[in-house]
Parts: C-alpha cells; sequence; structure tokens
C-alpha cells in the first residue's frame, strides 16, 4: 500500500523499534551488518537492487581499496562500491563474521 | 514422450521453418559465453570480467540426433528494466522486438552457482516469458571445491524448470545441455507449467524500480533457495590473498602501474625478434617475386606497389598479438576487475566511471569493440563522454606509425634504468592520449554532458588461472581480423596509391615519382600541412590513413618503395629518417594520437549515438586538437 517510488522510507519489514543512523562507510571490517534501507534516489539505487542489496540482505566489508572504497561480500561474492554509494547505505549491525581468512 | 511430440510438430514443420532459436540469457561473468562457445564452437570474446559480451553473437548448435539449432549469446543482464543499452538488448531479443530477429523459442538461463541467490534474481522474469527454459547452474566445481552444495530437485520442482549443473570451463555437464535442447526445444507448447505469476514489472513494458518488488522477490528466491538446501562457497582463500596484496594501498597501486609498464615495455623488446623474422620473410619473398616475374608493370605493381604496402603493415602483427594477449591474460585472471577498482576514483574526478574502465582499456586494442563495450556505462552522459573519448585511448592500429616512427627518430638507447628510449618515447604517446582523453572528459562533464555522478559498482570475480585454449583462440581470431583488414584496406589502397604513381605517363614509362598524379595530389593539401613541417608523401599518408591509421605505413611504404625501386636494401625508416626532420617526425606521431584518423570508428560512433553530430562533433574536435598538437611540436622540438 504504501509503497514508495522514494527509497528513503525504512521498509515496515526490516525496522525494529528506533532506527540506528548507522551508515556502511562507517562499519569497521569485518562486521556482519544488515542492510535497513537505501538512502538514494530510485534511479542510482536500482543496479544496487538488481544486484542483491536490498533492505534484509547481510554485507560484510571486506577490504578497502587503494583510494579508500569498500568491497563488501555480499552472498558468497565481492563486490566494490564507493565511498559515497557505502554513506547511503543505513545498516544496523549483527554478529561479528567468523575469521574469514 | 517428448520425442513423439518433437517428430510430430518436426514432421509438421520439416523445412518451412528455421530451426529453433535458443537464447542464453545470464548475468555478467556467470560463464555464458564460455557454455556458448562449448555449444557452438564458434570463437568468442570470453573474459572474466562483467560485461564484456555486447555484441550479439549468434551460432549452431549440432544436436545428437543431427537437427541443428540456433543459439544466441545475449549480453549479461542483472535485470531486465533496461537501463544500459546491454539490458535493453537483452530485453528486446527475448520479447521478440529486434528488427530481423525472431523471438527465440526456449531459453537457457545459465548462473553462476557460487552466488545462488542474487543470481537468482533473474528468473522470475525469464520464467515469465513462458518459454522452455533450463536453469544451468554453472561454476559447479567451484562451488563444491569451496565447500558450498545445492541440491537440483527441489529447484526444478519449486520453479518447474530442469536444472543442470555444469562447468561450462572444463565441459562438465554441457551434454546434458544438449540433450534439453534435443528434447525439449523444438515442443512448440511451453514444456513447463507456468508458476502463478507474482511478478509482471519487469520484462514487459516500463516499470517503476520498486525496492518493494525487488525486497519480495528476493524473499522468494530465498525460499526457493533454502529449499535447494543451498550452502554457499566459503571465500576463496586464494582470492583473499591475492586482493590483500593487488587491494593493498600501497602495492597495490605499485602492481598496476608495474602491469602497464611491463605491457608496454615487452611489446617493445619481446616483440623485436618476431617482427624482425616477418620482415625477413616479407624481405626475401619480395625479393624471390622480383627475381623470378619478368620485368613488366605487374612485377611493379605487385612488388613495389602491394608486397611493399602490405608488407609494412603485416610485421606489426607480432606486436599487436603481444599487446591482445596481456589484455586477454589481465581479462581472464580477474586482474582487470581490481585495475578498475584502482582507476575509478581517478575515473569519478574527471567525470567518468569505473565502469568506463573496460571500455577505455579496451580501447588500447581497438576503439569499435571499446564503444560497443561501453554500453555498459549504466549513465547514458557518462556512456557518451566515455565513448567520445575512447579514440584518444592508443589503439594497436597507432603502433605501426608509432613503431616506424620511433624505430626511425629515436635511437635504441638506455634512458633510465632498465626503460630504455624508444619505450619512453612510447609511453610518452600513450600518456599523451590519457591526458587528452582525462582533459576531454572534464571538460564535457562540464558543459554539454553535465549530470549527477551515479553508483560505481564492480564484482570482482575470484582469480582463476586463465585457459591456454581461451588465450590461444583469441589470438587466433584477431590475427585474423587484423590480417583481413590488412587484406581489404591496405590491399585496396596500395593499388589505388600504387597506380596514381604510374601516370600521367613518360616516354620512357612511369613518371618520377615527383611528376605523378600521386604527387599532384599530394601538394595539393602541401600547404595546409606545411607549417607541421609534413611534406606531400606525408600529406598523401594522412589522406588515405583517415580509411585507418596503419594505412599510412602502408602509403608510405609504397611511395618511398617505388622511389627507391631497384635498392635491394630498402627499408622505409631509413628512407624517412633522410626524408623528414625529427621534429617534423614528432609532429606526426602527436598527430596521430589524437586525430580521429579511422572511419569504422566514425561508422559505430553513429550507431552508438544514432546521428551524425557526435561522431561529427568528435571528428573535428580530435583533428583540431591534432593539428594544434603537431603544430608546436614542430616549433618546440
Amino acid at each position: 500500500m504504501e509503497t514508495p517510488v522514494q527509497l528513503q522510507t525504512v521498509p515496515s519489514t526490516a525496522s525494529h523499534g528506533a532506527v540506528v543512523e548507522l551508515r556502511l562507510g562507517q562499519v569497521p571490517l569485518r562486521q556482519m551488518v544488515e542492510l535497513v534501507s537505501i538512502d538514494l534516489p530510485a534511479h542510482q539505487a536500482e543496479p544496487l537492487l538488481e544486484r542483491g542489496i536490498l533492505p534484509g540482505c547481510r554485507i560484510c566489508p571486506v577490504r578497502s581499496s587503494p583510494a579508500g572504497d569498500p568491497v563488501i561480500s555480499i552472498d558468497g561474492s565481492l563486490l566494490a562500491l564507493r565511498k559515497e554509494t557505502a554513506a547511503c547505505l543505513c545498516v544496523r549491525l549483527l554478529g561479528q563474521l567468523q575469521d574469514a581468512g | 514422450m517428448q520425442d513423439e511430440t518433437l517428430s510430430d510438430s518436426g514432421a509438421a514443420v520439416q523445412g518451412a521453418l528455421p530451426p529453433p532459436l535458443v537464447a542464453l540469457v545470464g548475468p555478467p561473468n556467470s560463464g555464458k559465453t564460455t557454455l556458448f562457445n562449448q555449444l557452438t564452437g564458434l570463437r568468442q570474446k570470453v573474459a572474466n570480467y562483467p560485461g564484456v559480451t555486447v555484441e550479439k553473437k549468434v551460432g549452431k548448435v549440432a544436436l545428437p540426433d543431427g537437427r541443428e539449432l540456433e543459439l544466441v549469446d545475449l549480453p549479461g543482464v542483472h535485470g531486465f528494466s533496461a537501463r544500459t543499452l546491454d539490458e535493453k538488448v537483452t530485453r528486446d531479443v527475448l520479447e521478440g522486438r529486434v528488427e530481423g530477429f525472431r523471438a527465440p523459442d526456449a531459453l537457457v538461463l545459465i548462473v553462476d552457482s557460487t552466488c545462488l541467490e542474487s543470481q537468482l534474481m533473474l528468473v522470475e522474469p525469464v520464467l515469465e516469458l513462458d518459454l522452455p527454459t533450463l536453469l544451468v547452474l554453472n561454476m559447479s566445481d567451484e562451488l563444491e571445491e569451496r565447500g558450498g552444495r545445492v541440491d537440483n530437485g527441489p529447484l526444478e520442482e519449486r520453479l518447474g524448470v530442469k536444472v543442470v549443473r555444469t562447468s561450462a570451463r572444463t565441459g562438465s555437464g554441457v551434454d546434458e545441455v544438449r540433450e534439453f535442447l534435443a528434447a525439449d526445444v523444438a515442443v512448440t507448447q511451453p514444456a513447463i507449467d507456468a508458476q502463478p505469476r507474482t511478478l509482471t514489472n519487469i520484462p514487459r513494458g516500463v516499470a517503476l524500480p520498486m525496492v518493494d518488488a525487488f525486497t519480495a522477490r528476493r524473499a522468494r528466491v530465498r525460499e526457493v533457495v533454502e529449499q535447494a538446501c543451498f550452502r554457499p562457497p566459503g571465500p576463496s582463500d586464494v582470492s583473499e590473498r591475492m586482493d590483500h596484496i593487488f587491494l593493498h594501498r600501497v602495492w597495490g597501486p605499485l602492481v598496476f602501474l608495474a602491469v602497464v609498464v611491463l605491457v608496454f615495455e615487452s611489446i617493445f623488446t619481446w616483440a623485436v625478434p618476431l617482427m624482425d623474422s616477418v620482415e625477413l620473410v616479407v624481405g626475401a619473398s619480395g625479393g624471390w617475386l622480383t627475381s623470378t616475374l619478368p620485368d613488366t608493370w605487374f612485377r611493379s605493381l605487385l612488388v613495389d606497389g602491394v608486397w611493399a604496402g602490405v608488407g609494412s603493415v603485416v610485421i606489426f602483427l607480432p606486436q599487436i598479438l603481444i599487446l591482445f594477449f596481456f589484455l586477454g591474460v589481465l581479462e581472464d585472471s580477474g586482474y582487470m576487475a581490481r585495475a578498475a577498482v584502482i582507476a575509478d576514483r581517478m575515473m569519478y574526478r574527471v567525470g567518468l566511471q569505473g565502469r568506463a574502465f573496460l571500455p577505455l582499456l579496451s580501447g588500447y586494442a581497438c576503439a569499435v569493440p571499446a564503444i560497443l563495450a561501453a554500453r555498459t556505462v549504466e549513465d547514458e552522459r557518462d556512456r557518451l563522454a566515455t565513448i567520445f573519448v575512447t579514440p584518444f585511448m592508443t589503439c594497436s592500429a597507432r603502433l605501426p606509425v608509432y613503431a616506424l616512427l620511433i624505430a626511425a627518430f629515436i635511437p635504441a638507447e638506455p634512458f633510465f634504468g632498465p626503460i630504455g628510449k624508444r619505450a619512453t618515447a612510447l609511453l610518452g604517446l600513450y600518456g599523451l592520449g590519457i591526458v587528452a582523453a582525462i582533459g576531454t572528459a572534464f571538460l564535457l562533464k562540464r558543459t554539454i554532458l553535465k549530470a549527477e555522478p551515479t553508483a560505481f559498482l564492480m564484482e570482482l570475480p575470484p582469480y582463476r588461472i586463465p585457459s591456454l585454449r581461451s588465450l590461444g583462440l583469441r589470438l587466433v581470431d584477431r590475427s585474423g581480423i587484423f590480417l583481413k583488414r590488412v587484406g581489404k584496406v591496405i590491399f585496396t589502397v596500395s593499388i589505388v596509391l600504387w597506380t596514381l604513381t604510374q601516370f600521367p605517363r613518360t616516354e620512357l614509362g612511369p613518371p618520377l615519382i615527383e611528376d605523378s598524379a600521386l604527387a599532384s595530389m599530394g601538394h595539393v593539401i602541401e600547404p595546409v600541412i606545411a607549417p607541421l613541417g609534413f611534406d606531400w608523401r606525408v600529406g598523401v599518408g594522412l589522406v588515405t590513413s583517415l580509411a585507418a591509421r596503419e594505412v599510412i605505413v602502408g602509403t608510405l611504404g609504397t611511395i618511398y618503395g617505388i622511389e627507391a625501386a631497384g635498392d635491394e636494401s630498402f627499408a622505409l625508416q631509413d628512407a624517412l629518417a633522410e626524408a623528414m626532420t625529427p621534429a617534423a617526425a614528432i609532429g606526426l606521431l602527436i598527430f596521430f594520437a589524437f586525430a580521429l584518423q579511422c572511419m569504422s570508428t566514425v561508422a559505430v560512433m553513429r550507431r552508438e549515438t544514432a546521428g551524425w553530430k557526435w561522431p561529427a562533433l568528435q571528428f573535428v574536435y580530435m583533428l583540431l586538437l591534432a593539428y594544434a598538437g603537431a603544430f608546436v611540436a614542430v616549433r618546440i622540438f
């Protein structure tokens, strides 16, 4: 019903009480997080959605590029983002990832 | 049962209809092209890099029972929103909206099973097409090696399609794909019961991208994947460790630089013995022709015209092959994606995105496939900016020109440590192209192509050892294309040029070259190029090389070859070194670094921008830059 074309709103399924304003860019390496919402206009969010970066998905930053852009692990594959994009991904903390290296 | 259906419908349509068309769909990098090659035997570019398959590829599949099918390899896509040209092409083919291309009769959806969940996001829209469909779980060997698993049964049950596990690289499971094609494809009615359509937004018409639609779809996919007992593979240890170096803050950029230097140094050192041997063969065979054939106009045409023209370009084949070999290794190994990540920050600053890195790097081989590869650039303005600057990348057609002039005018002396003066000059020219591209992109994105930045996403595939077979096939392909080009364009130009040198006839036969029709034509444009220090010979070369850059080498080979007719030890380099000043040579190098001397590029630009505006603007802009660059260079050096 309240499906917005804009994506700024927090989907009801993923919100648990107070929204924690944590962005992916602030998450330390190897900290598993769950995506809460994408703070981007629809046309910019679409490629993210298509690649499975969706509210509710689990993301773990595993590395940062020489320029400080994050490389994330999502669903068994590695994806490089820009830090500008990472700053638009609202997340909440999950448990620490087991030592992957 | 299926066989009966087959023979029934087969008998009814035998001879009346073309063979059934099967479309191969899948996300980028899922092994689509590798499977395509396995099935058809057709050669095509395969690379460990998202977005390489841009052109529509069609091949024939021979079935075990002797029938034939047509298979089309569609561009890799993550969805069908038609946001990128690749997605649009794929969607249009699937919907049967491509002119002169009928809608497919069946589909093969191939996914990388190591990241099954996100890859299966394509399965719903594909099933909505209601065609016989096979789901191929590729890279299943890798999945198992890394401790993952998946069961076919529940997948087949839930999705209502056949599921086959393959490893397209090794060829395992490919026979089962063939069996599916043989059994199910000629059936006219959809062989599967369509699942209830829960989503209709994606393949049909315009769809609003909505987060909830995607989230709901993802939840259904997750359920399916869980029922199939899918366990994602553990991280690839080797890839982890390699990324630790290749994406390291210090080592990453250093490795990046070292790779670039290695490529350029090697095409100028390793290639030399190979080029020398080709030159030897060309020279010896030309000499042999001279001594066997009677002294007629035909011998002159063949030896002085065609042999000198074509031969002077063929000797660059080894160099071009070495470049393609390196590009192939970089792509197939997975390093190219890392290089794109490292390059992205810089590209972002000049207004391009990291995805433009592949087209721009491909531009070092040839601008035509590079401009096609730019279809994966998701934003239209970004794409236009990318293809506008792509011809500044030093394509392999410039190499013969650079190689000739550098060898003629720059001594083979060490310059800086192990790097020679010649390699430095070459690197400088490559650098010049990059600088021009950056400046132009910067300018474009601040004027006519102003746009908001778009998200940059780059899949980093696991590192893989490139297969020698795939590299070898590609090299054979490339040399074929190169030689065909030499055969057609340069052969024709050589003959036309030779003819122009034979008229007007004098009492003794052909005129001196200075009095020939060709020279008169060259003299017409001489006033324009005289400020650059070029004479009429170079002028003729500039005109003929409008067809393709390397033609100037053949042209100069023909002109100087005729001038030196009879001289056994004729070498174009020596002739040039006498005829031109070093400053003019540097001017000519810079002219070629900038000018859009390539009709194929203009043609593909027209196609990719649907009009003459962009190619015309590009041609004039690059020509002016070339003229100005050469003008300045002649006065500095």
